[in-house]
C-alpha cells in the first residue's frame, strides 16, 4: 500500500475520532479555566448522546438532535454548577455524582431505543473542488462531517475569546484568583456558571456526534470512558483551546493507530498513554514560571465566597 | 462504639445460626422454575440478547416453565444471585451464561446438591452441573466461502473481540472458508480487546478498510462493523443475525445466528421427564452445532444469503479438490447441507491443515477433537495481522 | 459578655453532633424521595422498592451475610480515605490502589513459592505495600511539586486498569483457563477462609475493623493525628509549628493506598481466587468508598456504619434487580442522587460551622 493512502487514512480517521474529544475538551477547558473541575464529562456526554439520538430518531432531523443534545448537556451541567458554585459543595464528588447520574439516567431512559437504526444520521460532506487537492483534499474535504469543521472553528474562536477579549480575561482571572477578580467587579459566580454551562453544551454536542454521526445508534454506555480521556486531554492541552485541538487529534491518532499497529505495539500501552502523558505533562510544567504560564488554574476545585479565605 | 459492638454481636449470632428449610429436589413432571444469570444487559445486540430470546421461546414452548432473570451481573458476583434465585424464588434450575461465572456456579452447585446448574462455555462439571455451548465455527466457514467469492481486493477483514481460542477458532474457520473459495485471498485480523466497544469496532473497521479490506466478519456485540462497512459501500456478515441486519439490509450478505433455545428446550425437557437429575450430569456437555439447529448461517431468519448477492455467487466458480468446478453458491449450500446433516460428512477443520508457521495442525483425512478446537491458538496460513500467543 | 458568648459557643459545638446526623439522614431521605419518582415512573411503587431493598439486605441470613461481604472492601478503603481526606488529600485513586494491591497478592499467590502458612500474610503485606506505593506517587507529586491530587489519582486508576489488562492477557494468562483472560486459580493456601458457608472472608473484615479503631485512636488521640489535622486544616499553621507537610501527606497516602491495596487482596483472595478483568475486581468499590468516607465525615470509626449502609444499598440494588426486574442502571441513578443530596446538604453544616467560627473570633 502506498504511503499516501496510509497518511490519508490515518489523518482523516484522526479528524473523525478526534472531533468528539475536541468538542468536550474545549468545554472542559472553559470550566476549569474558570476554576470549576467537572468530572461529570462522561455523564454529560452520554446524556447528550441519548437525547440526541432520541430526538433525531423521533423527528428524523439530525440537526435538531444535535441542538437538543447540546441543550440537555448544558442543563445537566447546571446541576454541577449549582452544587459546586452556589452550594460550594465539593467539586470532585459532585462531578462523580453527575457521571453516575448521566450513565444511570441514559441507561434507564434509553432502553426503548436500544437496537434501533437511525435512518437519517448526520451526513458526511464532500467539498467539491477542494476534495481533489492531493493528500490534503481527501483528508480534510472528502467525507468528513460538518461537526468536524464546526469543532475546529470553535477551537479557534474559543482560543481567541480566552486570550484576546475582556471576557477571556475575566474567565482566567476567576480561575486564578477569584477574590481579586471579584474586587475588580467581575461576577465570579456568573462567569463560573457560564463556563460550566458551555462545558455541558459542548459535552452534549460531543455525545450527539457519537450517536448521530460517528456511529448512528444508541447503546447503553456508548461513550465508553471517553469523558475520562477528556479530563486527561484538558491537562495535556495546558488548558489552551488550540493545544486542545492538537491534543485531541494526537490522542485520536493514538487510538486509531492502536488498531493499525497492534501487531507491533501492545494495545494496553497505547491505551494507557493518554493518562500517563497527562501526569508527565503536569510534572514537566510543575516548576517556576512554566507552572504559572502553563499549569493548572490556581483556583481549580476551590469554591469561592466573598470574604472567605 | 458500644452500640456498634452490640449490633455486631447480634449479627454474628444471626449468621452463625444455620440455614433452614432449603427447598427439596425437583420432582419430575411438576412445574419447573428456571433462573437465568446474564453477564450483559438484555439490550445488547449479541450474546445476552440471544440468550434472552431463547428464554422467551422456552417460556412459550413449555407451559410448565417459569423463568427468572438477572442481567448485567459482574463476574464474581454470580453466587449471591444464585443464592437469591434459589432461596427467594425457589428455582430448580440455574443457568449461568458466561465463562466467567464458572467458579461461582461450581461453588453453588456444590452447596446446593439438589439443584440443577447449567453453565455456558465452561469446562467444569458436577453430577448436578452440566455445560453447554452452541458454536459458530461451521457458520463462519460458510460465511468465509461467500467472502472469498465476493472480495475484489482479495483482502477480507475480521474484527475480533479478544485473541482467545473461541474467537481464533471462528476466525480460522472463516479464513478456511475464504481459502476454499479463493486461495489468493487473505484474512486480516484486528482485535479490540472488548466484547462490546462500538468506538473500537468503528476504528478497527476503518483501519481494515484503509488497509484495503472490502468484506467484513466480526465478533463484537454491536452492529458497528455492519454500519461502517455499509457507509463505505462494503459488505459484511451480521453477528447474531436479525438484530444487526436491519442496520444495513443491502450490505449484509449473510451472518451467524444462534438458537440457544434448541439446547434449553432439550435439557429442560429432559429434566421435566426425569432423564436429567441432580445426580447424572457429570458427563453432560452440549457442544451443539448446525446439525442440532443450535446455530445457523443467515442474513436474517430463514434467509441464508441475501438475495441481492445470489447471482454474483452463482457466477463465481470454485475449483474444489473433491467437488470439481462448482459455483460458490452451490459450494455454500453443499457445505450447509453437509453441516446440517445429522451424520456430518465434512468439517471446516478437516486435514490436511498447515498453520502459518508451517506446522501440520490437522493430519490428512482427520478432524480436530472438540478439545483441540476449544484450545486453538494457532492460525491458518492465510490469516495476517496481530495474533497474540501464536505457538 | 465573654462568659455568655462562651456558653453560646458551647451550645453550638454540642449541637453539630445531632445536626451532622440529622443532615446526613435528611439527605438520604431526600434522595430516596426523588429516586421514588423514578421508581414510580418505572411503574414500581417506591415503598415496595425500598421495602425490597431492606428485606433483601436484612430479611434473611443470606441478605445479612452478603451485605457484610459487600461492606468489607468499602470499610477498608473508606477508613484509609478518611485519613487521606483529613490531610486534605483528594484520593480518588482507591480504585487503582485496590487493583495494584490485587496484582501484588496475585503475584505472591501464584509465583512466590512461599510455604502455605506464610502465603496469606505475605499477600496482605505485599498488597498493602503495593497499594501504598501506588498512593505515594501522587502524594509525592502533590507535596513536592504541587500537582493536583484529584487528577493524578484519577489518571493512575486508568494506568492500573491497563496494567491488569495487560497481565491477564499477556504474561499472567493462566494456562489452565483455556485461553480466556484470567490468571490460574490461587492455590488453596492463598484462599481466605470464610465464616461457615457464607462468603464473608473474615480475616479481611477483622483487619478493617481493627484498622478503623486504630485509625480513630491515632487521629483523635496522638501527636500524629494532631499533625494530620493541622496539615489538613491549615497549611500555614502547619509550617509555623514545624510540622512536615510532605511527611504527613506521604504517611496519610501510604495508609490510604495501603488500605485500598488490602481491600484488593481481600477481593482476589476472598472472592475471586484469581486475577480477572479490572472492572470485576474493583466492582466500583474505590469510587463508592469515597461516598462512604464522605458520609462518615472523615471519622474512621463512623466508616464501620457508613460502609455497612452503602453495602445495604449495593445489596438492595442487586435484590430489586431480580425481584422487581428493574434495569440495573437505576442503581447508578440512585447513587448519583444520594451523592448530590449529601454534598448539597453539607452547606447546612458548613454554614453552621462557619457561623460558629465567627462566634469564636469574637471571643
Amino acid at each position: 500500500m502506498s504511503w499516501e493512502s496510509w497518511v490519508i487514512a490515518t489523518f482523516s480517521r484522526t479528524l473523525a475520532y478526534g472531533t468528539p474529544l475536541l468538542l468536550a475538551t474545549l468545554g472542559e477547558i472553559y470550566a476549569e479555566r474558570a476554576g470549576v473541575l467537572n468530572l461529570g464529562v462522561e455523564g454529560m456526554m452520554i446524556i447528550g448522546a441519548f437525547a440526541g439520538f432520541a430526538v433525531a430518531h423521533n423527528t428524523g432531523n439530525p440537526w435538531l438532535g444535535v441542538l437538543i443534545a447540546s441543550a440537555v448537556g448544558g442543563v445537566f451541567s447546571l446541576i454541577h454548577a449549582f452544587a459546586s458554585i452556589t452550594l460550594r459543595a465539593n467539586q470532585v464528588v459532585s462531578g462523580l455524582a453527575l457521571t453516575m447520574l448521566g450513565l444511570g439516567l441514559s441507561g434507564v431512559l434509553g432502553r426503548r431505543f436500544e437496537g434501533m437504526p437511525l435512518f437519517h444520521p448526520l451526513k458526511e460532506v464532500t467539498v467539491p473542488g477542494l476534495a481533489s487537492i492531493p493528500i490534503l483534499g481527501p483528508i480534510l474535504f472528502d467525507g468528513q462531517n460538518l461537526l468536524v469543521y464546526i469543532s475546529i472553528v470553535l477551537a479557534v474562536i474559543m482560543w481567541y475569546v480566552l486570550y484576546r477579549t475582556r471576557i477571556g480575561v475575566s474567565i482566567r482571572a476567576v480561575g486564578e484568583d477569584p477574590a481579586t477578580a471579584d474586587s475588580l467587579g467581575v461576577n465570579v459566580a456568573r462567569v463560573r456558571y457560564l463556563c460550566v454551562f458551555v462545558g455541558g453544551v459542548l459535552a452534549g454536542m460531543a455525545g450527539a456526534y457519537l450517536s448521530i454521526a460517528y456511529r448512528p445508534s444508541w447503546t447503553d454506555g456508548m461513550t465508553a470512558g471517553m469523558g475520562w480521556i477528556v479530563i486527561a486531554l484538558t491537562i495535556f492541552a495546558f488548558w489552551n483551546p488550540l493545544l486542545g485541538l492538537v491534543g485531541a487529534y494526537f490522542f485520536a491518532a493514538l487510538f486509531h493507530l492502536s488498531f493499525r499497529l497492534q501487531a507491533w505495539v501492545a494495545p494496553e500501552l497505547l491505551k494507557a498513554m493518554p493518562y500517563a502523558l497527562a501526569i508527565l505533562v503536569l510534572i514537566a510544567v510543575s516548576r517556576g514560571t512554566l507552572q504559572k504560564r502553563m499549569g493548572a488554574p490556581s483556583a481549580l476545585t476551590l469554591p469561592y465566597r466573598r470574604g472567605e479565605e | 462504639m458500644k452500640r456498634a459492638l452490640v449490633v455486631l454481636g447480634v449479627l454474628a449470632v444471626m449468621i452463625s445460626v444455620g440455614m433452614v428449610g432449603l427447598a427439596d429436589a425437583y420432582v419430575p413432571g411438576t412445574p419447573l422454575k428456571v433462573g437465568f444469570i446474564y453477564v450483559g444487559p438484555i439490550g445488547d445486540y449479541g450474546w445476552t440478547y440471544a440468550h434472552n430470546e431463547a428464554r422467551l421461546i422456552v417460556e412459550d414452548t413449555f407451559p410448565w416453565v417459569e423463568t427468572f432473570i438477572v442481567e448485567s451481573v459482574a463476574e464474581g458476583q454470580e453466587e449471591a444471585f444464585i443464592d437469591q434465585l434459589i432461596q427467594e424464588f425457589d428455582v430448580d434450575v440455574v443457568i449461568t451464561t458466561s465463562f466467567g461465572f464458572m467458579n461461582g456456579t461450581y461453588a453453588a452447585a456444590q452447596r446446593y446438591p439438589d439443584k440443577i446448574f447449567a453453565h455456558a462455555s465452561g469446562f467444569m462439571r458436577l453430577p448436578n452441573m452440566l455445560t453447554y455451548m452452541a458454536d459458530f465455527y461451521q457458520v463462519y466457514y460458510l460465511n468465509g466461502i461467500i467472502a472469498g467469492a465476493l472480495t475484489e481486493t482479495n483482502k477480507v477483514g475480521y474484527v475480533g473481540a479478544f485473541p482467545i481460542p473461541e474467537v481464533k477458532r471462528h476466525l480460522n474457520a472463516f479464513a478456511l472458508g475464504v481459502q476454499a473459495a479463493n486461495p489468493e485471498a487473505e484474512v486480516q485480523a484486528s482485535w479490540i480487546y472488548e466484547w462490546f466497544n462500538p468506538a473500537g469496532a468503528k476504528e478497527a473497521t476503518e483501519a481494515l478498510i484503509a488497509d484495503g479490506c472490502d468484506m467484513f466478519a466480526f465478533t463484537e456485540d454491536s452492529p458497528t462493523v455492519v454500519q461502517v462497512a455499509a457507509d463505505n459501500g462494503l459488505l459484511s456478515f451480521a453477528h447474531y443475525g436479525s438484530q444487526m441486519y436491519q442496520f444495513a439490509p443491502d450490505y449484509v450478505v449473510s451472518g451467524q445466528a444462534v438458537h440457544w433455545d434448541a439446547i434449553y428446550v432439550d435439557f429442560l425437557q429432559k429434566i421435566y421427564d426425569g432423564v436429567y437429575t441432580a445426580q447424572n450430569l457429570q458427563n453432560v456437555d452440549y457442544w451443539w452445532l448446525m446439525s442440532q439447529d443450535a446455530v445457523a448461517a443467515e442474513a436474517q431468519p430463514g434467509v441464508p444469503i441475501n438475495p441481492l448477492y445470489v447471482d454474483a455467487l452463482k457466477a463465481y466458480m470454485v475449483d474444489d479438490p473433491v467437488l470439481g468446478m462448482i459455483s460458490a453458491y452451490d459450494l455454500f449450500y453443499t457445505r450447509l447441507a453437509q453441516f446440517s446433516n445429522p451424520g456430518v460428512t465434512f468439517d471446516p477443520f478437516q486435514g490436511p491443515i498447515v498453520d502459518r508457521t508451517g506446522v501440520v495442525r490437522v493430519e490428512e483425512g482427520s478432524w480436530l477433537s472438540v478439545d483441540s478446537l476449544i484450545t486453538m491458538e494457532w492460525r491458518v496460513s492465510n490469516v495476517v495481522g496481530s495474533w497474540p500467543n501464536e505457538p | 459578655m465573654k462568659l455568655l458568648s462562651r456558653i453560646h459557643v458551647e451550645r453550638r459545638t454540642a449541637s453539630p453532633a445531632w445536626l451532622v446526623f440529622a443532615v446526613s439522614v435528611g439527605a438520604i431521605v431526600a434522595a430516596l424521595l426523588v429516586a421514588g419518582i423514578f421508581f414510580r415512573a418505572y411503574g414500581v411503587s417506591p415503598l415496595r422498592a425500598y421495602g425490597d431493598i431492606l428485606r433483601g439486605a436484612f430479611g434473611s441470613r443470606l441478605g445479612i451475610t452478603e451485605t457484610i461481604r459487600r461492606a468489607i472492601p468499602l470499610l477498608l478503603i473508606g477508613v484509609g480515605l478518611t485519613v487521606a481526606f483529613r490531610a486534605l488529600f483528594w484520593n480518588i485513586g482507591a480504585e487503582g490502589q485496590l487493583l495494584i494491591g490485587a496484582v501484588a497478592a496475585t503475584g505472591i499467590a501464584l509465583f512466590s513459592g512461599l510455604p502455605g502458612g506464610l502465603l496469606l500474610p505475605a499477600m496482605f503485606v505485599g498488597g498493602f505495600l503495593a497499594g501504598a506505593a501506588w498512593g505515594i506517587i501522587p502524594a509525592t507529586l502533590k507535596s513536592k511539586l504541587g500537582i493536583n491530587d484529584v487528577i493524578t489519582t484519577l489518571m493512575m486508576n486508568y494506568i492500573a486498569i491497563y496494567i491488569v489488562d495487560w497481565l491477564i492477557h499477556g504474561p499472567w494468562k493462566g494456562p489452565s483457563m483455556r485461553g480466556f483472560a484470567y490468571t490460574d486459580p490461587f492455590p488453596a493456601a492463598a484462599v481466605l477462609s470464610t465464616v461457615g458457608d457464607t462468603r464473608i472472608h473474615w480475616p479481611t473484615l477483622v483487619i478493617g475493623i481493627v484498622a478503623a479503631i486504630v485509625a480513630y485512636i491515632v487521629v483523635k488521640r496522638t501527636r500524629l493525628g494532631f499533625e494530620i489535622r493541622v496539615v489538613g486544616e491549615n497549611q500555614h499553621a502547619a509550617k509555623y509549628s514545624g510540622i512536615s507537610h510532605v511527611k504527613i501527606t506521604l504517611l496519610a497516602m501510604a495508609f490510604s493506598g495501603g488500605m485500598a491495596g488490602m481491600a484488593g487482596v481481600g477481593e482476589v483472595a476472598g472472592i475471586h481466587h484469581m486475577l480477572l478483568g479490572p472492572a470485576n475486581v474493583t466492582g466500583g468499590y474505590g469510587y463508592t468508598a469515597i461516598i462512604v468516607a464522605w458520609l462518615a465525615r472523615r471519622n474512621p470509626l463512623a466508616v464501620i456504619i457508613t460502609a455497612f449502609l452503602f453495602a445495604v444499598l449495593l445489596r438492595g440494588g442487586d435484590v430489586i434487580k431480580v425481584s422487581l426486574g428493574l434495569p440495573f442502571q437505576l442503581v447508578n441513578v440512585f447513587n448519583g442522587l444520594i451523592l448530590f443530596f449529601l454534598i448539597g446538604s453539607d452547606i447546612l453544616m458548613r454554614y453552621r460551622i462557619s457561623f460558629g467560627r465567627k462566634e469564636r473570633e469574637t471571643v
